[in-house]
């Protein structure tokens, strides 16, 4: 299943990429083995029905017209938070070189899947996020963007031991760029015993984008983290949002929220592992789609045989706006644990006719009575959004939307 | 019947013994499922032409068709020796006539009977020993009561011969075709026995159609099939009756069920499985609903080492409605994965899905649904709910609901909870008085009675106590 893609290439395009980053030799050679993995490596899973239909089609997306390695024109801006250290990549190595040998893949495994690593061999922008122990680091911003044909972006956050972060990232596309695009995020969050890192995304690219990202966290003891994942751009995104709960009384919160429309495609992942006792996790994910957008939604509870006492839940609620549209769920739950409450519940609909009714008796026009309906149906996710920025942008994205 | 399947029923030895011997050559010589396995099946029956080109073709499709294993976290069939399942029919085709034993039969699988309090006669029933002759007694009941206004009810091999029109217009043409799956398309080149319903026009039967102990009265009962048709305004009730644990050479079954419910009429099939737990149970059952019709499945697996089952309804015509009630009971090494799948394809249609699940000293219960809500299937609304209990923590439940979606006038919910049995309920039914084991018992009761209440009440009697039997000693 490897795309041609590969053939394009070069271990020596991988060495001038690490070699601006001014890279350590072990990261080299973890690009090196990434890239000749391609070759055996699979397109990132997506969920079949017992039909057998595949509800995302990446394999034959052209990566091949889509990818050059050697050019990643971005803007970035970073705002760091007293105590905590927000850096690029070529600072990050040089300051703490010995932290990111230490962690660097330990969340997301770097041969995961075909687009992992290859976001692994070629990633050229990103940032590490360091938050030393004891220290709360709030508002801490990455923004992201895009100025050239294909960008690879790859986040580490390393919260030490009681330490805090909020980080609030966001994707956009610059003026002036013609044709399809791709986009490459990986986010690897590490949190320390009794550390929390809250990490909100909101991706807005340009409707030409095709988009892959992985955020995956780890929970250690007591520990939490928590994910916002907001899509409101790109062509076809292919998101997974993870987190397993190593420690003992760790959780995790995924709040998304996607607003589709024209032939936009979402293939939004939620999971969950819960590998110790008292583990919580709270799974809500709200979506909107007009015109012949199209969602697929799978979110995963899985839930150990050591995890003793867990409580996990997750939630999904799609509004279709129009009859071309079309929404796939698909929540799971795997369970090896007895002494669990777990329960989760999808449901799809349109905007309610009473409710509207309601409305249009009121005085309010039909047009404007959904629009309020819409911006309704995602408060209870808004609600669970505790970063007032992100939530604001969040609902003014929506809102532009619905006047568009 | 012909004289050449009266034959393969005579209980001279000789006779017999000559056809084993043929049979011996024709198996040994291929490996696997052969067409001349099919011929020779097709030919004991005396089938007409069409019967044995569907054999035919579905064999085609079989050998064409690779084994289902991609499924996210489907039970193991690896042991599934495709190549073995000629071999295993032919202990089955020996015992036509009613060779074996009750002695034969393992200690389990007659003490089962025993707790069960089936009488020696119904035991040698089920065990496969003389069932032939009171299956006989089942149908003609039946044929007494209904036949007046033109119910049919009789074996499917009987009816090939004695209603041909009607089973060549939907024997596997419509439901359930033979490229569904590859068991289906296994079935449909080796299937045999199973029962035919008919019921013509504004009928109604007002009692339940049961297939009882039939199904191993039949030389490769564990390929059986069974069909359903239910004319317009009709009402059916078909009570599929695997409710006790059989014992067989086979470990593999693999049925095929269809049902046609057409314009306003009323299906309800249910069955209570109890497979000997050496068993792969891997059928294919479907419905189709025409206009303002109902289906509703109500069914019980508690048997088998692994079962794949999923019984789905297609409602094609306006205001169809489809109602599944399944409950899974998987212990020591059993992977129940079962499901329901709907398929929306006209307005107004209605459906609804209980499933219950009940997971204990390691075995696993897995919920495999697929809801498909087509376009232009306008106000479809559907609900699943799927709740499991679990006993222990050897043991694991999953729920894997699929939904695809492509209408927005609708209204899809999906709903599944997990949680052990609740210690309150336990403390405070022994505050009662109750022991321990009595009081998880009466949980579990409680747990399972949306599908016990569906049932007729032998039927609901037995699921009890089947349910008691597979917790005994397994509690404290």
């Amino acid at each position: 299943m490897s795309a041609q893609v590969h053939a394009n290439l070069t271990e020596a395009q991988v060495e001038q990429i690490s070699g601006e980053l001014d890279e350590p030799e072990w990261l080299l050679e973890t690009r090196k083995e990434a890239l000749a993995a391609l070759d055996d490596l699979e397109m990132p899973d997506v969920i079949t029905t017992p039909g057998p239909r595949h509800w995302t089609n990446l394999v034959d997306l052209d990566y091949e017209s889509l990818v050059d390695p050697l050019e990643f024109a971005q803007e970035k801006d970073r705002v760091e938070a007293e105590g905590a250290d927000v850096l690029s990549w070529d600072e990050a190595l040089a300051e703490h070189g010995d932290l990111i040998e230490e962690h660097f893949g330990s969340v997301v495994d770097p041969q995961r899947d075909f687009l992992t690593a290859l976001s692994t061999a070629l990633f050229s922008a990103g940032t590490v996020v360091y938050v030393p122990e004891g220290v709360a680091a709030e508002d801490v911003k990455i923004r992201t963007r895009m100025n050239s044909r294909s960008l690879f972006n790859y986040t580490l956050v390393i919260a030490e031991e009681s330490a805090s972060a909020t980080i609030l990232e966001r994707q956009t596309t610059g003026e002036n760029l013609d044709g399809d695009q791709y986009y490459s995020g990986i986010v690897e969050v590490v949190a320390g015993e009794n550390a929390s890192v809250q990490y909100g995304a909101l991706q807005n690219l340009a409707e030409d984008t095709y988009n892959f990202s992985v955020k995956r966290g780890h929970a250690h003891k007591h520990g939490s983290v928590d994910w916002i994942e907001g899509n409101i751009g790109s062509r076809l995104t292919k998101s997974s949002v993870e987190t397993r709960l190593l420690g003992e009384g760790s959780e995790s919160q995924i709040v998304g929220a996607f607003f589709g429309h024209e032939d936009q495609h979402f293939d939004i992942n939620s999971r969950v592992w819960h590998e110790d006792e008292h583990t919580t996790a709270d799974l809500v994910t709200r979506g909107v789609l007009d015109d012949e957008a199209r969602s697929v939604y799978e979110g995963v509870q899985d839930v150990g045989r050591d995890a003793w006492d867990t409580s996990s839940y997750q939630r999904e609620n799609t509004l279709m706006l129009s009859d071309d549209s079309e929404a796939d769920a698909s929540p799971k739950l795997i369970i090896n644990n007895h002494d669990t409450e777990a329960s989760h519940s999808a449901t799809v609909g349109q905007v309610d006719a009473e409710e509207l009714f309601y409305m249009n008796s009121r005085g309010v026009g039909e047009e404007q009575a959904t629009n309020m309906l819409v911006e309704g149906f995602f408060v209870p996710v808004l609600e669970e959004v505790a970063v007032d920025e992100l939530r604001d942008d969040l609902e003014e994205l929506v809102a532009e939307r619905l006047r568009n | 019947m012909s004289s050449d399947q009266d034959h393969l029923q005579d209980t001279d030895t000789e006779a017999r013994f000559e056809f084993k011997k043929e049979e011996n050559s024709a198996f040994e010589a291929e490996k696997g499922l052969t067409e001349e396995t099919v011929r020779l099946i097709s030919e004991d029956k005396d089938e007409p032409e069409w019967m044995l080109e569907r054999r035919l073709r579905a064999l085609e499709q079989f050998q064409e068709m690779p084994m289902p294993t991609d499924w996210p976290g489907q039970p193991d069939l690896s042991e599934v020796d495709i190549e073995e399942i000629v071999p295993y029919i032919r202990p089955d085709i020996e015992t036509r006539g009613g060779a074996e034993e009750w002695e034969d039969l393992p200690e389990e699988i007659q003490d089962t009977f025993d707790k069960l309090g089936i009488p020696e006669a119904e035991k040698n029933a089920l065990s496969g020993v003389g069932a032939q002759y009171e299956s006989e007694i089942v149908y003609q009941n039946m044929q007494e009561r209904w036949e007046e206004q033109g119910v049919i009810f009789c074996d499917m091999d009987k009816a090939v011969q004695e209603h041909e029109e009607i089973v060549k217009e939907y024997f596997m043409t419509k439901a359930v075709p033979p490229s569904d799956n590859k068991f289906a398309a296994l079935h449909g080149a080796i299937w045999s026995g199973g029962s035919f319903v008919y019921v013509p026009e504004d009928t109604s039967v007002d009692m339940p159609v049961q297939a009882y102990f039939r199904m191993n009265s039949e030389g490769m009962g564990q390929f059986e099939h069974t069909l359903i048709v239910a004319e317009e305004n009709s009402e059916v009730h078909y009570i599929e009756g695997c409710s006790a644990p059989k014992y067989s050479a086979f470990n593999l079954h693999s049925g095929g069920v269809e049902v046609f419910v057409k314009d306003n009429a009323h299906v309800q099939y249910s069955t209570v499985q109890n497979w000997s737990k050496n068993t792969y149970n891997l059928n294919t059952k479907r419905a189709i609903a025409e206009e303002n019709a109902t289906m509703e499945w109500v069914s019980g697996s508690m048997g088998s080492k692994a079962t794949m089952l999923y019984p789905s309804t297609i409602l094609k015509g306006p205001g169809a409605t489809d109602n599944h009630i399944t409950i899974a009971m998987a212990g020591e090494g059993q992977d129940i994965d079962t499901g329901a799948k709907v398929y929306h394809n006209a307005p107004d249609t209605k459906s609804t899905i209980e499933s219950k699940s009940i997971s204990k000293d390691g075995g696993r219960t897995n919920y495999r649904g697929l809801v498909h809500i087509a376009d232009g299937a306008e106000n479809a609304s559907t609900s699943v709910e799927c709740d499991a209990l679990m006993f222990d923590n050897e043991s694991t439940s999953d729920t894997m609901p699929y939904m695809e979606i492509q209408e927005n006038k609708v209204d899809v919910a999906h709903e599944a909870t997990v949680g052990k049995i609740g210690d309150e309920d336990v403390f405070y039914l022994q505050s009662r008085g109750l022991d321990d084991d009595d009081a998880k018992q009466m949980i579990v009761a409680g747990f399972i009675e949306p599908l016990t209440e569906e049932l007729p009440i032998e039927y609901a009697v037995e699921m009890n106590r089947l349910i008691e039997l597979e917790m005994e000693g397994s509690l404290g």
